[in-house]
Protein backbone atom coordinates (compact mmCIF):
# COMPACT_ATOMS: atom_id res chain seq x y z
CA UNK A 1 0.00 0.00 0.00
CA UNK A 2 1.96 3.09 -1.32
CA UNK A 3 0.55 6.22 1.27
CA UNK A 4 -0.47 9.51 -0.93
CA UNK A 5 0.08 13.01 1.09
CA UNK A 6 -2.70 15.63 0.48
CA UNK A 7 -0.38 17.56 -1.98
CA UNK A 8 0.66 14.44 -4.18
CA UNK A 9 -1.19 15.06 -7.73
CA UNK A 10 1.20 11.70 -9.10
CA UNK A 11 2.54 8.72 -7.38
CA UNK A 12 4.06 6.11 -9.72
CA UNK A 13 5.59 3.24 -7.92
CA UNK A 14 7.48 0.47 -9.84
CA UNK A 15 5.82 1.29 -13.46
CA UNK A 16 7.30 -0.96 -15.96
CA UNK A 17 6.07 -1.56 -19.80
CA UNK A 18 7.47 -3.62 -22.63
CA UNK A 19 6.41 -3.44 -26.42
CA UNK A 20 7.27 -7.04 -27.93
CA UNK A 21 9.31 -8.50 -25.57
CA UNK A 22 11.73 -4.67 -25.10
CA UNK A 23 11.34 -3.62 -21.77
CA UNK A 24 10.86 0.34 -22.57
CA UNK A 25 9.60 1.24 -18.55
CA UNK A 26 11.59 -0.70 -15.95
CA UNK A 27 10.69 -0.26 -12.63
CA UNK A 28 10.27 3.64 -12.40
CA UNK A 29 9.26 5.90 -9.27
CA UNK A 30 7.74 9.30 -10.11
CA UNK A 31 6.27 11.90 -7.91
CA UNK A 32 4.69 15.05 -8.55
CA UNK A 33 3.19 17.17 -6.14
CA UNK A 34 0.90 20.01 -6.78
CA UNK A 35 2.19 23.65 -7.49
CA UNK A 36 5.68 21.87 -8.63
CA UNK A 37 6.98 21.73 -12.21
CA UNK A 38 8.77 18.06 -12.53
CA UNK A 39 10.67 16.99 -15.76
CA UNK A 40 11.86 13.98 -17.24
CA UNK A 41 15.14 13.99 -19.32
CA UNK A 42 16.46 11.96 -21.22
CA UNK A 43 17.75 10.28 -24.55
CA UNK A 44 15.74 8.92 -27.18
CA UNK A 45 13.95 5.57 -26.46
CA UNK A 46 14.59 6.48 -22.65
CA UNK A 47 11.16 5.71 -21.98
CA UNK A 48 9.65 9.28 -20.89
CA UNK A 49 6.82 9.35 -23.43
CA UNK A 50 5.52 6.29 -22.62
CA UNK A 51 6.06 7.35 -18.65
CA UNK A 52 3.70 9.90 -19.35
CA UNK A 53 1.15 8.20 -21.55
CA UNK A 54 0.39 5.40 -18.98
CA UNK A 55 -0.06 8.23 -16.31
CA UNK A 56 -2.29 9.82 -18.57
CA UNK A 57 -4.02 5.71 -19.15
CA UNK A 58 -3.24 6.23 -22.34
CA UNK A 59 -0.75 3.00 -22.55
CA UNK A 60 -1.64 0.04 -19.70
CA UNK A 61 1.42 -0.35 -17.44
CA UNK A 62 2.09 -4.46 -17.42
CA UNK A 63 3.34 -4.14 -13.75
CA UNK A 64 3.04 -1.17 -11.69
CA UNK A 65 1.22 1.45 -8.94
CA UNK A 66 -0.19 4.65 -10.16
CA UNK A 67 -2.36 6.89 -9.13
CA UNK A 68 -3.28 10.31 -10.54
CA UNK A 69 -5.22 12.93 -9.08
CA UNK A 70 -6.72 10.09 -6.69
CA UNK A 71 -7.59 7.59 -9.63
CA UNK A 72 -5.96 5.19 -11.37
CA UNK A 73 -5.19 5.89 -15.16
CA UNK A 74 -5.59 2.10 -16.08
CA UNK A 75 -8.90 2.01 -15.17
CA UNK A 76 -10.28 5.32 -14.96
CA UNK A 77 -8.58 6.98 -17.69
CA UNK A 78 -11.69 8.36 -19.42
CA UNK A 79 -12.55 10.15 -16.35
CA UNK A 80 -8.74 11.52 -15.75
CA UNK A 81 -8.38 12.77 -18.88
CA UNK A 82 -10.99 15.13 -18.62
CA UNK A 83 -9.10 16.61 -15.28
CA UNK A 84 -5.29 16.69 -16.76
CA UNK A 85 -4.23 19.19 -19.94
CA UNK A 86 -1.88 17.61 -22.01
CA UNK A 87 0.34 18.99 -24.89
CA UNK A 88 1.54 15.40 -26.17
CA UNK A 89 4.16 14.55 -28.88
CA UNK A 90 3.37 13.46 -32.46
CA UNK A 91 0.25 14.59 -32.00
CA UNK A 92 -2.07 17.18 -34.33
CA UNK A 93 -5.40 18.20 -35.29
CA UNK A 94 -7.23 18.30 -38.40
CA UNK A 95 -5.38 20.75 -40.95
CA UNK A 96 -9.02 22.44 -41.82
CA UNK A 97 -10.20 22.69 -37.95
CA UNK A 98 -10.07 26.45 -36.96
CA UNK A 99 -8.13 28.09 -33.96
CA UNK A 100 -11.45 28.83 -32.59
CA UNK A 101 -13.12 25.64 -33.37
CA UNK A 102 -10.60 23.72 -32.01
CA UNK A 103 -11.49 25.35 -28.67
CA UNK A 104 -14.42 25.47 -28.59
CA UNK A 105 -14.38 21.46 -29.78
CA UNK A 106 -12.30 20.57 -26.44
CA UNK A 107 -13.29 22.94 -24.07
CA UNK A 108 -16.78 23.70 -25.14
CA UNK A 109 -16.24 27.22 -25.38
CA UNK A 110 -13.75 30.49 -27.15
CA UNK A 111 -11.09 31.80 -24.60
CA UNK A 112 -10.25 34.98 -26.35
CA UNK A 113 -7.80 35.71 -23.58
CA UNK A 114 -6.48 32.93 -23.53
CA UNK A 115 -5.55 33.40 -27.42
CA UNK A 116 -4.57 36.59 -27.21
CA UNK A 117 -2.13 35.37 -23.72
CA UNK A 118 -0.11 32.90 -26.40
CA UNK A 119 -0.25 35.21 -29.23
CA UNK A 120 -2.88 33.83 -30.92
CA UNK A 121 -5.13 37.27 -30.82
CA UNK A 122 -6.80 37.53 -34.28
CA UNK A 123 -6.32 33.93 -35.65
CA UNK A 124 -9.12 32.49 -34.25
CA UNK A 125 -10.41 31.68 -38.07
CA UNK A 126 -7.58 30.59 -39.11
CA UNK A 127 -7.09 27.07 -39.78
CA UNK A 128 -4.53 24.50 -38.31
CA UNK A 129 -2.90 23.97 -41.75
CA UNK A 130 -1.96 28.05 -41.82
CA UNK A 131 -0.27 28.04 -38.85
CA UNK A 132 3.51 28.33 -38.11
CA UNK A 133 5.22 25.47 -35.80
CA UNK A 134 5.22 28.20 -33.10
CA UNK A 135 1.59 28.98 -33.53
CA UNK A 136 0.82 25.41 -33.51
CA UNK A 137 2.64 24.59 -30.22
CA UNK A 138 0.78 27.39 -28.65
CA UNK A 139 -1.99 26.35 -29.62
CA UNK A 140 -1.58 22.78 -28.04
CA UNK A 141 -0.59 24.84 -24.91
CA UNK A 142 -3.78 26.88 -25.61
CA UNK A 143 -5.71 23.44 -25.42
CA UNK A 144 -3.86 22.00 -23.00
CA UNK A 145 -4.66 24.61 -20.16
CA UNK A 146 -7.87 25.81 -21.16
CA UNK A 147 -9.88 23.57 -18.76
CA UNK A 148 -7.55 25.10 -15.96
CA UNK A 149 -6.31 21.48 -14.73
CA UNK A 150 -4.60 20.35 -11.76
CA UNK A 151 -2.01 18.56 -13.71
CA UNK A 152 -0.67 19.82 -16.86
CA UNK A 153 1.64 17.03 -18.81
CA UNK A 154 3.61 18.75 -21.87
CA UNK A 155 5.73 17.13 -23.88
CA UNK A 156 8.62 18.66 -26.10
CA UNK A 157 6.80 21.72 -24.70
CA UNK A 158 9.00 24.21 -26.76
CA UNK A 159 9.92 22.09 -29.98
CA UNK A 160 9.94 24.23 -33.27
CA UNK A 161 9.22 27.48 -30.85
CA UNK A 162 11.49 30.46 -31.75
CA UNK A 163 13.52 32.33 -28.73
CA UNK A 164 11.34 34.77 -27.99
CA UNK A 165 8.27 32.36 -28.12
CA UNK A 166 10.04 29.51 -25.75
CA UNK A 167 10.54 32.61 -23.30
CA UNK A 168 6.43 33.42 -23.58
CA UNK A 169 5.79 29.49 -23.23
CA UNK A 170 8.09 29.58 -20.41
CA UNK A 171 6.58 32.44 -18.26
CA UNK A 172 2.84 30.97 -18.93
CA UNK A 173 4.32 27.48 -17.36
CA UNK A 174 6.01 29.81 -14.12
CA UNK A 175 2.48 31.55 -13.75
CA UNK A 176 0.80 27.97 -13.75
CA UNK A 177 3.30 26.83 -10.62
CA UNK A 178 1.76 29.57 -8.74
CA UNK A 179 -1.36 29.09 -9.31
CA UNK A 180 -1.00 25.45 -7.80
CA UNK A 181 -0.93 23.33 -11.09
CA UNK A 182 1.63 20.74 -11.16
CA UNK A 183 3.33 19.92 -14.07
CA UNK A 184 4.97 17.21 -15.96
CA UNK A 185 7.45 17.95 -18.22
CA UNK A 186 9.19 16.23 -21.13
CA UNK A 187 11.74 17.48 -22.78
CA UNK A 188 15.37 17.10 -24.62
CA UNK A 189 15.94 21.19 -23.54
CA UNK A 190 17.87 20.96 -20.59
CA UNK A 191 18.12 24.94 -20.36
CA UNK A 192 14.11 24.75 -20.30
CA UNK A 193 14.54 21.80 -17.82
CA UNK A 194 17.02 24.03 -15.70
CA UNK A 195 14.89 27.02 -16.24
CA UNK A 196 11.35 25.23 -15.31
CA UNK A 197 11.83 22.67 -13.09
CA UNK A 198 11.85 22.07 -9.41
CA UNK A 199 13.20 18.66 -9.81
CA UNK A 200 14.52 16.79 -12.46
CA UNK A 201 14.32 13.29 -13.30
CA UNK A 202 16.99 11.44 -15.67
CA UNK A 203 16.01 8.64 -17.13
CA UNK A 204 17.76 5.85 -18.98
CA UNK A 205 17.03 2.48 -20.72
CA UNK A 206 13.56 2.92 -18.67
CA UNK A 207 14.97 3.55 -15.36
CA UNK A 208 15.87 6.75 -12.96
CA UNK A 209 19.34 6.86 -13.15
CA UNK A 210 18.87 10.02 -10.52
CA UNK A 211 16.28 12.51 -9.31
CA UNK A 212 16.68 16.13 -7.79
CA UNK A 213 16.41 20.09 -8.17
CA UNK A 214 18.90 20.87 -10.74
CA UNK A 215 21.37 22.38 -8.52
CA UNK A 216 21.37 19.24 -6.98
CA UNK A 217 22.07 17.23 -9.97
CA UNK A 218 24.72 19.68 -11.09
CA UNK A 219 26.70 19.01 -7.53
CA UNK A 220 26.13 15.63 -8.18
CA UNK A 221 27.17 15.04 -11.76
CA UNK A 222 28.55 18.54 -13.13
CA UNK A 223 31.75 18.64 -14.37
CA UNK A 224 34.39 20.25 -12.30
CA UNK A 225 34.28 24.51 -11.61
CA UNK A 226 37.16 25.88 -13.72
CA UNK A 227 38.90 29.14 -12.73
CA UNK A 228 41.04 30.43 -15.16
CA UNK A 229 43.38 33.21 -16.20
CA UNK A 230 46.91 34.48 -17.77
CA UNK A 231 49.93 34.85 -15.99
CA UNK A 232 52.08 37.11 -17.21
CA UNK A 233 56.05 36.55 -16.99
CA UNK A 234 56.91 39.05 -13.21
CA UNK A 235 53.63 37.90 -12.09
CA UNK A 236 54.13 37.48 -7.63
CA UNK A 237 55.45 34.65 -7.12
CA UNK A 238 53.09 32.57 -5.04
CA UNK A 239 50.95 32.54 -7.75
CA UNK A 240 51.80 28.97 -8.34
CA UNK A 241 49.86 26.03 -8.99
CA UNK A 242 51.38 24.62 -5.94
CA UNK A 243 49.93 27.05 -3.67
CA UNK A 244 46.33 27.01 -5.43
CA UNK A 245 46.63 23.06 -5.34
CA UNK A 246 46.34 23.52 -1.73
CA UNK A 247 43.56 25.35 -1.51
CA UNK A 248 39.78 24.09 -0.33
CA UNK A 249 37.91 22.88 -3.17
CA UNK A 250 40.85 22.16 -5.70
CA UNK A 251 41.40 19.29 -7.82
CA UNK A 252 43.70 20.37 -10.43
CA UNK A 253 45.97 23.02 -11.14
CA UNK A 254 47.56 23.15 -14.86
CA UNK A 255 48.93 25.88 -16.63
CA UNK A 256 49.44 25.94 -20.77
CA UNK A 257 50.61 29.12 -22.95
CA UNK A 258 50.89 30.99 -20.10
CA UNK A 259 47.40 30.34 -18.77
CA UNK A 260 46.36 28.79 -15.44
CA UNK A 261 43.56 27.01 -15.27
CA UNK A 262 41.94 25.53 -11.70
CA UNK A 263 39.63 23.17 -11.77
CA UNK A 264 37.68 21.75 -8.62
CA UNK A 265 34.56 22.08 -6.10
CA UNK A 266 32.16 24.99 -6.80
CA UNK A 267 33.64 26.31 -3.15
CA UNK A 268 37.31 26.44 -5.02
CA UNK A 269 36.15 29.59 -6.92
CA UNK A 270 35.66 31.64 -3.91
CA UNK A 271 38.94 30.07 -2.31
CA UNK A 272 40.98 31.07 -5.70
CA UNK A 273 39.29 34.58 -5.60
CA UNK A 274 39.97 34.88 -1.88
CA UNK A 275 43.50 33.86 -2.38
CA UNK A 276 44.38 36.51 -5.81
CA UNK A 277 42.87 39.03 -3.49
CA UNK A 278 44.96 38.48 -0.83
CA UNK A 279 47.98 38.85 -2.70
CA UNK A 280 46.99 41.93 -3.87
CA UNK A 281 46.84 40.95 -7.63
CA UNK A 282 43.47 40.43 -9.65
CA UNK A 283 43.91 39.24 -13.43
CA UNK A 284 42.36 41.59 -15.52
CA UNK A 285 41.20 38.34 -17.71
CA UNK A 286 40.20 36.40 -14.74
CA UNK A 287 37.30 33.95 -16.06
CA UNK A 288 34.90 31.42 -14.47
CA UNK A 289 32.99 28.43 -15.90
CA UNK A 290 30.44 26.73 -13.95
CA UNK A 291 28.36 23.41 -14.84
CA UNK A 292 25.38 23.46 -16.29
CA UNK A 293 22.90 20.92 -15.68
CA UNK A 294 23.12 20.67 -19.47
CA UNK A 295 27.06 19.23 -18.63
CA UNK A 296 25.97 17.92 -16.09
CA UNK A 297 23.19 15.38 -17.33
CA UNK A 298 25.18 14.49 -20.50
CA UNK A 299 27.61 13.38 -18.28
CA UNK A 300 25.56 11.52 -16.41
CA UNK A 301 23.47 9.89 -19.00
CA UNK A 302 26.98 9.00 -21.38
CA UNK A 303 28.52 8.17 -18.20
CA UNK A 304 25.91 5.85 -16.87
CA UNK A 305 25.21 2.27 -17.70
CA UNK A 306 22.15 0.53 -18.09
CA UNK A 307 21.40 -0.69 -14.96
CA UNK A 308 22.98 2.39 -12.79
CA UNK A 309 20.57 3.47 -10.92
CA UNK A 310 20.42 6.17 -8.11
CA UNK A 311 20.19 5.09 -4.97
CA UNK A 312 17.74 6.90 -2.24
CA UNK A 313 15.52 8.54 -5.30
CA UNK A 314 12.46 6.85 -3.96
CA UNK A 315 12.78 7.44 -0.01
CA UNK A 316 10.24 6.54 2.20
CA UNK A 317 8.36 4.23 -0.23
CA UNK A 318 7.02 1.36 0.28
CA UNK A 319 6.97 -1.81 -2.29
CA UNK A 320 4.65 -1.02 -4.62
CA UNK A 321 1.64 -3.90 -5.18
CA UNK A 322 0.94 -4.73 -9.13
CA UNK A 323 -2.10 -3.47 -10.80
CA UNK A 324 -1.56 -6.74 -12.94
CA UNK A 325 0.69 -7.91 -16.11
CA UNK A 326 0.26 -7.71 -19.43
CA UNK A 327 -3.85 -6.36 -19.23
CA UNK B 1 -24.67 19.90 -28.17
CA UNK B 2 -22.78 20.61 -25.61
CA UNK B 3 -21.62 17.45 -24.77
CA UNK B 4 -18.15 16.03 -25.77
CA UNK B 5 -20.02 13.64 -28.36
CA UNK B 6 -22.17 16.65 -29.62
CA UNK B 7 -18.88 19.07 -29.89
CA UNK B 8 -17.06 16.25 -31.61
CA UNK B 9 -20.23 15.52 -34.02
CA UNK B 10 -20.54 18.94 -35.30
CA UNK B 11 -17.05 19.97 -35.42
CA UNK B 12 -16.50 16.76 -38.16
CA UNK B 13 -19.73 17.75 -39.69
CA UNK B 14 -18.23 21.37 -40.51
CA UNK B 15 -15.21 19.49 -41.37
CA UNK B 16 -16.53 16.89 -43.68
CA UNK B 17 -18.15 19.35 -46.16
CA UNK B 18 -14.84 21.56 -46.03
CA UNK B 19 -13.10 18.48 -47.25
CA UNK B 20 -12.40 18.17 -51.36
CA UNK B 21 -12.18 14.76 -51.45
CA UNK B 22 -15.65 14.22 -49.94
CA UNK B 23 -16.99 16.65 -51.92
CA UNK B 24 -16.39 15.35 -54.89
CA UNK B 25 -16.52 11.15 -54.01
CA UNK B 26 -19.92 11.71 -52.24
CA UNK B 27 -22.05 14.92 -54.11
CA UNK B 28 -20.12 15.29 -57.19
CA UNK B 29 -19.06 11.78 -58.76
CA UNK B 30 -22.35 10.05 -58.08
CA UNK B 31 -24.41 12.75 -59.75
CA UNK B 32 -22.11 13.30 -62.83
CA UNK B 33 -21.76 9.53 -63.49
CA UNK B 34 -25.57 9.20 -62.95
CA UNK B 35 -26.26 12.05 -65.20
CA UNK B 36 -24.46 10.48 -67.97
CA UNK B 37 -24.63 6.80 -67.96
CA UNK B 38 -28.73 7.24 -66.95
CA UNK B 39 -28.64 9.25 -70.54
CA UNK B 40 -26.91 6.62 -71.95
CA UNK B 41 -29.30 3.77 -72.70
CA UNK B 42 -32.50 5.50 -73.03
CA UNK B 43 -35.67 5.79 -71.13
CA UNK B 44 -37.75 2.53 -73.22
CA UNK B 45 -38.20 -0.18 -70.55
CA UNK B 46 -35.66 -3.08 -71.70
CA UNK B 47 -35.29 -6.87 -70.98
CA UNK B 48 -31.19 -6.03 -70.12
CA UNK B 49 -32.63 -3.81 -67.00
CA UNK B 50 -35.11 -5.88 -65.79
CA UNK B 51 -37.84 -4.50 -67.88
CA UNK B 52 -37.16 -1.25 -66.40
CA UNK B 53 -36.70 2.02 -67.89
CA UNK B 54 -32.92 2.56 -68.10
CA UNK B 55 -32.80 6.21 -67.21
CA UNK B 56 -34.53 5.29 -63.60
CA UNK B 57 -33.24 1.72 -63.52
CA UNK B 58 -29.80 4.04 -62.87
CA UNK B 59 -31.38 6.02 -60.61
CA UNK B 60 -32.72 3.42 -58.14
CA UNK B 61 -28.98 1.67 -58.80
CA UNK B 62 -27.17 5.40 -57.93
CA UNK B 63 -27.71 5.94 -53.97
CA UNK B 64 -25.55 2.66 -53.19
CA UNK B 65 -23.03 4.55 -55.10
CA UNK B 66 -23.40 7.16 -52.56
CA UNK B 67 -23.03 4.45 -50.09
CA UNK B 68 -20.05 3.47 -51.12
CA UNK B 69 -18.20 6.50 -51.64
CA UNK B 70 -18.57 6.99 -48.30
CA UNK B 71 -17.58 3.83 -46.75
CA UNK B 72 -15.03 3.05 -48.67
CA UNK B 73 -13.44 6.37 -49.27
CA UNK B 74 -14.73 9.19 -47.68
CA UNK B 75 -14.36 7.56 -43.97
CA UNK B 76 -11.09 5.47 -44.38
CA UNK B 77 -9.03 8.19 -45.43
CA UNK B 78 -10.47 10.59 -42.62
CA UNK B 79 -10.10 7.70 -40.37
CA UNK B 80 -6.29 6.95 -41.01
CA UNK B 81 -5.36 10.67 -41.78
CA UNK B 82 -6.23 11.28 -37.94
CA UNK B 83 -4.29 8.39 -36.96
CA UNK B 84 -1.45 9.11 -38.98
CA UNK B 85 -1.32 13.01 -38.14
CA UNK B 86 -2.18 12.07 -34.05
CA UNK B 87 -5.35 13.83 -34.29
CA UNK B 88 -7.14 10.26 -32.68
CA UNK B 89 -4.57 10.50 -29.90
CA UNK B 90 -4.74 14.29 -29.16
CA UNK B 91 -8.66 13.10 -29.14
CA UNK B 92 -8.50 10.36 -26.47
CA UNK B 93 -5.53 12.17 -24.36
CA UNK B 94 -8.41 15.67 -24.31
CA UNK B 95 -10.91 12.39 -22.30
CA UNK B 96 -12.70 11.82 -25.48
CA UNK B 97 -14.73 8.98 -24.50
CA UNK B 98 -13.43 6.13 -26.24
CA UNK B 99 -16.50 5.53 -28.41
CA UNK B 100 -17.19 9.12 -29.06
CA UNK B 101 -14.93 9.57 -31.95
CA UNK B 102 -16.10 6.08 -34.02
CA UNK B 103 -19.79 7.72 -33.41
CA UNK B 104 -18.92 10.65 -34.55
CA UNK B 105 -17.53 9.07 -37.40
CA UNK B 106 -20.23 6.53 -37.90
CA UNK B 107 -22.91 9.69 -37.69
CA UNK B 108 -21.18 11.85 -39.66
CA UNK B 109 -21.19 8.96 -42.45
CA UNK B 110 -24.67 8.46 -42.21
CA UNK B 111 -25.44 12.45 -42.86
CA UNK B 112 -23.13 12.37 -45.93
CA UNK B 113 -24.80 9.37 -47.26
CA UNK B 114 -28.36 11.13 -46.54
CA UNK B 115 -27.20 14.46 -47.78
CA UNK B 116 -25.38 12.57 -51.25
CA UNK B 117 -28.12 11.03 -51.84
CA UNK B 118 -30.47 14.12 -51.33
CA UNK B 119 -28.25 15.91 -54.03
CA UNK B 120 -28.31 12.84 -56.19
CA UNK B 121 -32.20 12.41 -56.19
CA UNK B 122 -32.62 16.49 -56.29
CA UNK B 123 -30.59 16.57 -59.64
CA UNK B 124 -32.15 12.94 -61.14
CA UNK B 125 -35.74 14.16 -60.32
CA UNK B 126 -35.79 16.84 -63.29
CA UNK B 127 -33.46 14.90 -65.54
CA UNK B 128 -34.98 11.46 -65.46
CA UNK B 129 -37.67 11.49 -63.10
CA UNK B 130 -37.98 9.75 -59.98
CA UNK B 131 -39.19 6.12 -60.20
CA UNK B 132 -42.11 5.67 -58.29
CA UNK B 133 -40.98 3.56 -54.75
CA UNK B 134 -43.41 -0.42 -55.07
CA UNK B 135 -42.19 -1.56 -51.75
CA UNK B 136 -40.65 1.69 -49.45
CA UNK B 137 -40.42 -0.45 -46.29
CA UNK B 138 -38.36 -2.75 -48.19
CA UNK B 139 -36.09 0.00 -49.81
CA UNK B 140 -35.60 2.04 -46.80
CA UNK B 141 -34.70 -0.71 -45.05
CA UNK B 142 -32.06 -1.81 -47.37
CA UNK B 143 -30.76 1.43 -47.71
CA UNK B 144 -30.74 1.99 -43.89
CA UNK B 145 -29.07 -1.39 -43.48
CA UNK B 146 -26.41 -1.05 -46.34
CA UNK B 147 -25.46 2.52 -44.97
CA UNK B 148 -24.98 0.92 -41.62
CA UNK B 149 -22.69 -1.65 -43.29
CA UNK B 150 -20.55 0.94 -45.16
CA UNK B 151 -20.32 3.31 -42.70
CA UNK B 152 -18.68 0.38 -40.22
CA UNK B 153 -16.68 -1.17 -43.18
CA UNK B 154 -15.25 2.70 -43.30
CA UNK B 155 -14.79 3.13 -39.63
CA UNK B 156 -12.81 -1.11 -39.98
CA UNK B 157 -10.72 0.04 -42.44
CA UNK B 158 -9.46 3.76 -41.46
CA UNK B 159 -8.55 1.90 -37.95
CA UNK B 160 -6.84 -0.88 -39.51
CA UNK B 161 -4.95 1.43 -42.21
CA UNK B 162 -1.62 2.99 -41.02
CA UNK B 163 -1.81 6.35 -43.69
CA UNK B 164 -4.16 8.24 -45.02
CA UNK B 165 -2.37 7.52 -48.21
CA UNK B 166 -2.69 3.58 -48.14
CA UNK B 167 -6.34 4.45 -47.48
CA UNK B 168 -6.99 6.24 -50.62
CA UNK B 169 -5.10 3.66 -52.72
CA UNK B 170 -7.54 0.93 -51.34
CA UNK B 171 -10.03 2.68 -51.15
CA UNK B 172 -9.73 2.95 -55.05
CA UNK B 173 -8.94 -0.45 -55.28
CA UNK B 174 -11.97 -1.31 -53.49
CA UNK B 175 -14.51 1.55 -54.56
CA UNK B 176 -14.48 1.43 -58.57
CA UNK B 177 -14.76 -2.30 -58.78
CA UNK B 178 -17.68 -2.32 -56.87
CA UNK B 179 -19.10 0.52 -58.80
CA UNK B 180 -18.94 -0.68 -62.17
CA UNK B 181 -19.53 -3.74 -61.14
CA UNK B 182 -21.99 -3.52 -57.97
CA UNK B 183 -23.96 -0.16 -58.62
CA UNK B 184 -22.99 2.01 -61.80
CA UNK B 185 -21.86 0.28 -64.59
CA UNK B 186 -23.58 -2.31 -66.88
CA UNK B 187 -26.55 -4.11 -65.87
CA UNK B 188 -25.76 -7.77 -64.68
CA UNK B 189 -28.04 -9.34 -67.82
CA UNK B 190 -25.72 -7.40 -69.83
CA UNK B 191 -22.30 -8.91 -68.17
CA UNK B 192 -20.75 -12.43 -69.06
CA UNK B 193 -21.05 -15.05 -67.10
CA UNK B 194 -17.60 -14.40 -65.04
CA UNK B 195 -18.31 -10.83 -64.46
CA UNK B 196 -21.82 -11.71 -63.40
CA UNK B 197 -20.84 -14.20 -60.59
CA UNK B 198 -17.72 -11.92 -59.14
CA UNK B 199 -20.53 -8.99 -59.10
CA UNK B 200 -22.94 -11.64 -57.64
CA UNK B 201 -20.38 -11.83 -54.79
CA UNK B 202 -20.00 -7.92 -54.39
CA UNK B 203 -21.18 -6.65 -50.96
CA UNK B 204 -22.42 -3.44 -52.97
CA UNK B 205 -23.83 -5.77 -55.69
CA UNK B 206 -25.94 -6.87 -52.82
CA UNK B 207 -26.78 -3.35 -50.92
CA UNK B 208 -27.91 -2.47 -55.12
CA UNK B 209 -30.44 -5.36 -55.06
CA UNK B 210 -31.66 -4.61 -51.97
CA UNK B 211 -32.35 -1.38 -53.35
CA UNK B 212 -33.38 -1.07 -56.49
CA UNK B 213 -35.74 -4.37 -56.61
CA UNK B 214 -37.86 -3.44 -54.43
CA UNK B 215 -37.79 0.04 -55.64
CA UNK B 216 -38.58 -0.60 -59.15
CA UNK B 217 -40.81 -3.86 -58.30
CA UNK B 218 -38.50 -6.33 -59.70
CA UNK B 219 -38.32 -8.58 -56.85
CA UNK B 220 -38.78 -7.98 -53.23
CA UNK B 221 -34.63 -9.10 -52.94
CA UNK B 222 -35.03 -10.49 -49.62
CA UNK B 223 -32.05 -12.68 -50.30
CA UNK B 224 -29.84 -9.85 -50.75
CA UNK B 225 -31.71 -8.00 -47.52
CA UNK B 226 -30.46 -11.20 -45.73
CA UNK B 227 -27.04 -10.61 -46.90
CA UNK B 228 -26.95 -6.87 -46.61
CA UNK B 229 -28.11 -7.03 -42.70
CA UNK B 230 -25.78 -9.70 -42.06
CA UNK B 231 -23.02 -7.69 -43.38
CA UNK B 232 -24.53 -4.78 -41.11
CA UNK B 233 -24.42 -6.65 -37.97
CA UNK B 234 -20.60 -8.17 -38.53
CA UNK B 235 -19.32 -5.26 -40.07
CA UNK B 236 -20.78 -3.25 -36.80
CA UNK B 237 -19.50 -5.65 -34.23
CA UNK B 238 -16.05 -6.25 -35.97
CA UNK B 239 -15.46 -2.16 -36.87
CA UNK B 240 -17.04 -1.70 -32.76
CA UNK B 241 -14.29 -3.64 -31.45
CA UNK B 242 -11.58 -2.35 -33.42
CA UNK B 243 -12.49 1.15 -32.92
CA UNK B 244 -12.60 0.91 -29.09
CA UNK B 245 -9.04 -1.05 -29.20
CA UNK B 246 -7.67 2.43 -31.63
CA UNK B 247 -9.50 5.00 -29.90
CA UNK B 248 -8.77 4.39 -26.33
CA UNK B 249 -5.22 4.21 -26.93
CA UNK B 250 -5.86 6.96 -29.38
CA UNK B 251 -4.18 4.89 -32.13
Amino acid sequence: MVIMSETDVVVVRGLSKSYGGRRVVDGLDLEVAAGEIVGLIGANGAGKTTTVECVQGLRRPDAGWLRVLGLDPATQGERLRGLVGSQLQSSGLPDRLRVGEALQLFAGRRDEMLLEEFGLGGRERGAFASLSGGERQRLFLVLALVNRPRLVILDELTQGLDPSARRGVWAAIDQLRTEGTAVLLVTHELEEAERLCDRVVAMRSGRVLDAGSPAELVDRHGAWATVSFSVPPGSPAVVSPERLGRLPGVREVSSHGGRMNVRGERRAIAHVGAALVEIGWVPPDLSVKVPSLDDALVDLLERAGPNEVAAGVAENTVQPEPIGANR
Amino acid sequence: MSTAMGRLVRAELKLMVREPLTLIFVFVFPVVTMLIIGGSFGTKPSDAFDGANPSQWYVASYLTVVIAATGLIMIPVHLASYRERGVLRRFAAAGFGRWSFALAEAVTGLVAIAGGSAVLLAVAAPVYGLPPLHHPVAVMTGFALGAVAFVAIGVLLGTVLPSARSAQALGMVLFFPSFLLGAGGPPPNAMGSVLRSIAGYLPLSRVTDAVREPWLGIAPATGSLAVVATLAVVATVVAARRSRLVTSAGR
